[in-house]
């Protein structure tokens, strides 16, 4: 009898029934899709915020602990990739002599580093000159100095005789903070500056020098090991790994037992990525959740409108003696098929999709993959199941007559539900703007995340809010502005405007319906195109500002960028390039860096946000510097230490050409600047190129800013041959950044994700348009048939179709952009701790817009022109079939 | 003598039903005037609907020639020339029962008191009451006044009614014939009437009868 019926089925209602297991499959796959997504980002984020950890492991030995045996115990507590030594010892000072003067240097520290300890851990320095053999300086300190590759340092070592070491290499080093990191002090203790004064040697040199310091000061002089681990097997979310991790460490402090304490550098690290993580995590359901539940509303609405036939089949079947659970039997075996079905073709397309999107032959066969099955077969059975039973439960044959004309509100709309939604979303994304939206939290040195999901709930309720509202508005309009309407239909519908006019009024469920579905789906597109947009400018902003500009050369002091300036401007696909000193400079005590600019023009190469001043007015700011010759922007800090009051007057000290010391300088204090291309995060000045170069004798600009017109990395190796033949310059374009910056959440890829979500979008548009007209148009056959067989020309029931496509249309189409805009909006705010400069205004996908309309439009036309073809079936035909 | 209403030849119309042709109506040679009262008896299945939908134009022969001298060509006559009652409900679910009577007249973008002439017709069939009804709040019998009042309320020269009384009881089918007839009494309106009951075809000057598609007018032509 099942067999009989599902036969049946299949035969009498294909449409119906392909249609349920469409949008099943649509669910299914999304779902699917985005349960891989979520796990290669999370995955990819954890290994790009692992690899950019230089040293995993530093562990710090106790006075008279035996080196090897302590290796033997890291091998032991951990799978160790790589492990060298690192010696640390502190000396009082350095000296050297220079053209007839003498530098000298407060306390500095030498390390000693064994053979293989750069190639292993490439990340600890960046060669500027000479070669990575033999005795290494530091930048700064060969700077202070005045030395270079060649010359002679002394090494004043506390309580012996001063050594002195010939320089092979200078050196950056871009790990400082965590290379010289005081080991075993707990987290949150104030953290130490690294030292400006450090020169490395080979391990055996160093204990040449420093065992004999060991002897007199132990305390000055430390062994470390420095461990690289193996990251293969580590798991792929941050706070799984960051367990295994700690794990490890544990099982080492028990192993060592007191002969030493580690600095779990990688933890740290996992600790750090978990708030990204989660971010990213939250923003991906956040992104997708609204299109899987469009999906689902959709197969929902195309279960619902084989109504009449069903029930129809439902009043035979009881005719003919079967029970109500008979009936449901049927239905449910129905509904197990059809997501059987539906369900496999979603995790097949699922399949495809994750292989077209993300280049990935990953397997959906997952817990997601699982859970989304799953989710489709329920679907399967609210979408077929839930119907039948309304219908078995409460209509005959007799009451199953057309369901229209005036009805009660429904409760949502008599108790305003709508209403409250809306408010809540306001009161919930009023709360969260109030604590600065701070979405997650990840305290630090806790295992323990936690994310303010709540904050999610204002763009969710706005949906749904603003759904409704539509729904009780345009039931409102349909039902009140009846005359309105049929004058809006005049255009197109004629001397029948006030019959159809009529006619949409009376049906204003179906229509409202309708309208609710393809304004959610605009919605959905429109926010996620709008949301897209601005996180990719966001992205491309955030990578601008560590680069400097499309494509940065930067030289040094002494091999200023700005000496190819001419050149480096012809290259072709280069729009405009801007010289920019990079100096630096004291303020007090404190060493900073100091920006020389064109402020008139510096805005040409590269992009001066608003967010980067404080006052949010780039132009006025950098004008305000360019009218001031001795001006200087400052940042806040600095504003606080010194209690600055715009105008004030700020002695700094600068390197002069001429004698290479440092000699005051005096500046206006204009503003404050909160972030600058190529600048660091914390304390830095900008000031006009023109007057620091008069002040210290010194004119080059040791960067360069370039703005290109065709691909920066094309521009970037055309600019590598300019530079070629000059010492230390290096060329870096946006693209490299962008994919160097690790953990921050805008440099993850949301690419594939919003790829597949822009044409998920468009489909659902598609769907929910065309889909919505065709099962209303399937509906009015009997209302044509009627029509034609009173002698209603083709024209006329054009306008009766057209009036009703076009009324769906524009109403859901505005309704939805207006809606997506904003749902957009909130989202962008919400994730204000995500970007850095926030957003100032939304970026508009017009292109993708405009395609959406399109392609709606399309679908309304196939729709309608579908259903005008169905009226070429003479009517005296339709008739018989009535 | 004034140009006939309809003018048929040898007209047939075949079916095709499972693959094998079915005559529904065979060579039928008739002509119908202004002013006649035709009633059109037959079984089921002998024809008459299909027959009405013939003279309605909304319908087109397999063979043989149907004219309509008076009227114009076959795509013009519906609905301001003639007029079609359903042997089904034919009413439009959405659209009052004014509204739906109004259908014919907005249909045909006839000038004039669209108002007056629904509330005109509307009064023939006693229906005024129910001017504001959907069509799911009436009965059977109300329904089928309806779609007799939007009938006549383009004042058509040729109304044709497939069992307009078919699904009502005696005494409510008489009420609807008397009114019908009572409005089309002295008017030039022809009428063509099926129906299965003796009694109504009694009240008809003439009658045709179908049997097995095959048309016997019982006047010569
Ligand atoms: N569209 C069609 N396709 C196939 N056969 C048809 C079609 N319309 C009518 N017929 C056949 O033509 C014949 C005449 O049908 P018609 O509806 O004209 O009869 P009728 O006299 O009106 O019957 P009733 O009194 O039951 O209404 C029947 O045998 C019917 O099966
Ligand atoms: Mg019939």
């Amino acid at each position: 009898m099942i067999g009989l019926w599902l036969a049946g089925q299949v035969r009498w209602h294909k449409g119906r029934l392909a249609g349920t297991v469409a949008g099943i499959a649509l669910t299914v796959a999304m779902l699917a899709v985005l349960g891989v997504f979520l796990d290669q980002s999370t995955m990819t984020m954890t290994r790009r915020a692992i690899a950019g950890v230089p040293v995993d492991w530093q562990f710090q030995l106790a006075p008279g602990s035996s080196t090897p045996a302590l290796a033997a115990a890291i091998g032991k507590a951990a799978k160790v990739a790589v492990l060298h030594i690192a010696g640390y010892a502190d000396v009082d000072g350095l000296e050297a002599h220079s053209g007839g003067t003498v530098q000298t240097t407060g306390a500095g520290k030498v390390l000693g580093l064994d053979a293989g300890y750069a190639r292993d851990f490439p990340g600890q320095f960046r060669l500027l000159l000479g070669s990575l053999d033999g005795a290494l300086i530091a930048q700064q300190t060969a700077a202070n100095l005045h030395v270079g590759v060649g010359d002679i340092v002394t090494i004043h070592r506390p309580g012996l005789a001063s050594a002195l070491v010939r320089i092979d290499g200078v050196v950056d080093l871009p790990n400082a903070d965590s290379l010289f990191q005081a080991v075993g002090v707990p987290p949150g203790a104030a953290p130490q500056a690294p030292p400006d004064n450090v020169i490395l040697l080979p391990l055996a040199s160093w204990h040449r020098l420093f065992d004999p310091q060991a002897a007199v000061h132990p305390d000055s002089v430390r062994t470390q090991l420095h461990v690289g681990l193996v990251h293969a097997g580590l798991p792929s979310d941050p706070s799984v790994a960051l367990m295994t991790v700690q794990g490890a460490a544990r099982n080492l402090a028990a192993r060592s037992a007191g002969s030493g304490v580690l600095a779990d550098n990688l933890a740290a690290r996992l600790d750090a990525v978990r708030s990204d993580a989660l971010y990213a995590k939250v923003l991906f359901l956040f992104l997708g959740a609204p299109g899987v539940l469009m999906a689902a509303l959709l197969t929902l609405a195309v279960a619902a409108a084989g109504g009449s036939h069903r029930r129809r089949d439902q009043a035979l079947l009881r005719v003919r003696g079967a029970s109500r659970k008979q009936i449901m039997t049927l239905a449910a075996a129905e509904a197990g098929c059809v997501g059987i079905v539906g369900g496999m073709l979603g995790l097949a397309l699922a399949v495809l999709a994750v292989r077209a999107l993300f280049g990935l032959a990953s397997s959906v066969i997952t817990p997601a993959g699982a859970a989304a099955l799953l989710a489709g077969l329920l679907l399967a059975q609210v979408a077929l199941l839930l119907p039948a039973w309304r219908d078995a439960r409460d209509r005959t044959v007799v009451a199953a007559r057309l369901a229209i004309g005036p009805e009660r509100p429904v409760l949502w709309q008599r108790i305003g539900l709508d209403g409250m939604l809306l408010m809540l979303s306001a009161v919930v994304f009023w709360q969260s703007w109030s604590s600065g939206y701070q979405v997650v939290l990840a305290p630090e040195g806790t295992p323990a995340t936690s994310v303010e999901y709540q904050a999610f709930l204002a763009p969710v309720l706005l949906w749904l809010g603003a759904g409704l509202l539509t729904i009780r508005l345009c039931r409102f309009g349909l039902v009140r502005g009846r005359a309105y309407l049929a004058r809006c239909l005049r255009p197109i519908a004629g001397a029948l405007a006030g019959v159809v006019a009529a006619s949409i009024g009376r049906q204003h469920r179906r229509l409202t319906q309708g309208v609710a579905l393809i304004a959610l789906a605009f919605a959905f597109a429109t926010s996620t195109a709008v949301f897209n947009t601005t996180y990719h400018a966001q992205a491309r902003v955030d990578a601008a500002l560590t680069n400097g500009a499309d494509v940065t050369v930067t030289g040094t002091l002494r091999a200023p960028a700005s000496a190819r300036l001419a050149a480096l401007a012809a290259m072709p696909g280069v729009n405009a390039a801007q010289a920019m000193q990079h100096r630096l400079a004291y303020v007090g005590n404190d060493l900073q860096d100091l920006y020389g600019i064109d402020a008139g023009r510096i805005g040409e190469a590269t992009l001066t946000s608003n967010a980067y001043f404080q006052g949010g007015d780039a132009s006025a700011t950098l004008a305000r510097l360019a009218q001031t010759p001795d001006g200087i922007l400052v940042s806040e800090e600095t504003v606080a230490d010194f209690q600055l009051q715009p105008g004030d007057r700020l002695t700094l000290r600068l390197q002069r050409a001429g004698d290479g010391q440092y000699h005051p300088v005096s500046f206006r204090f204009i503003g404050v600047v909160r972030e600058f291309p190529t600048a660091p995060h914390d304390s830095f000045l900008v000031a006009n190129a023109a007057y620091v170069a008069r002040q210290t004798g010194a004119g080059g600009a040791e960067i360069v800013l370039l703005r290109t017109g065709s691909a920066p990395a094309q521009v970037a190796e055309q600019a590598r041959k300019v530079v070629q033949d000059m010492p230390g310059v290096k060329v870096s374009d946006i693209g490299q950044v962008q994919q160097l910056i690790g953990s921050s959440l805008v440099a993850v890829d949301l690419g594939g994700l919003t790829r597949l979500q822009l044409v998920f979008a468009v489909l659902l548009v598609a769907g929910a348009t065309g889909l919505i007209l065709a099962l209303g148009l399937a509906d009015r056959r009997r209302a044509f048939a009627v029509l034609t067989a009173l002698g209603a020309k083709p024209r006329q029931l054009a306008a009766f179709l057209w009036s009703e496509a076009l009324l769906l249309f524009a109403v859901g189409t505005s309704v939805g952009i207006a809606a997506g805009f904003g749902l957009a909006w909130m989202l962008v705010k919400l994730l204000t701790g995500v970007f850095d400069p926030p957003p100032e205004v939304l970026d508009v996908p017009w292109a993708y817009l405009v395609l959406l309309i399109g392609v709606a439009l399309v679908s309304v036309a196939l729709a309608v022109l579908t259903a005008l073809r169905e009226t070429d079936v003479p009517a005296v035909q339709r008739m018989r079939e009535l | 003598m004034a140009d006939a209403l309809i003018e048929a030849r040898d007209v047939g119309r075949t079916y095709l039903q499972g693959g094998s042709p079915v005559a529904a109506v065979r060579s039928a040679t008739f002509r119908l005037q202004e002013g006649d009262r035709v009633a059109l008896i037959g079984r089921s299945g002998s024809g008459k609907t299909t027959l009405l939908h013939l003279m309605a134009g909304l319908d087109r022969p397999s063979s043989g020639a149907i004219r309509w001298p008076a009227l114009g060509g076959a795509d013009t006559l519906l609905p301001a020339k003639i007029a079609l009652v359903f042997q089904v409900p034919s009413l439009l679910d959405p659209l009052t029962v004014a509204e739906n009577v109004a259908l014919p007249l907005i249909l045909s973008g006839a000038g004039g008191d669209v108002r007056q002439a629904v509330l005109h017709a509307l009064a023939t069939f006693a229906l005024e009451e129910l001017a504001d009804k959907l069509p799911e709040e009436l009965s059977g019998g109300q329904v089928q006044r309806v779609a007799m009042a939007r009938a006549i309320v383009g004042r058509p020269s040729l109304i044709l009614a497939d069992e307009p009384t078919g699904q009502l009881d005696r005494a409510t089918g008489r009420a609807l014939l008397d009114a019908l007839l009572g409005h089309l009494a002295g008017s030039a309106t022809a009428l063509v009437l099926a129906t299965h009951d003796p009694a109504v075809a009694e009240r008809m000057a003439a009658t045709w009868q179908l049997r097995d598609g095959v048309l016997a007018t019982g006047s010569p032509p």
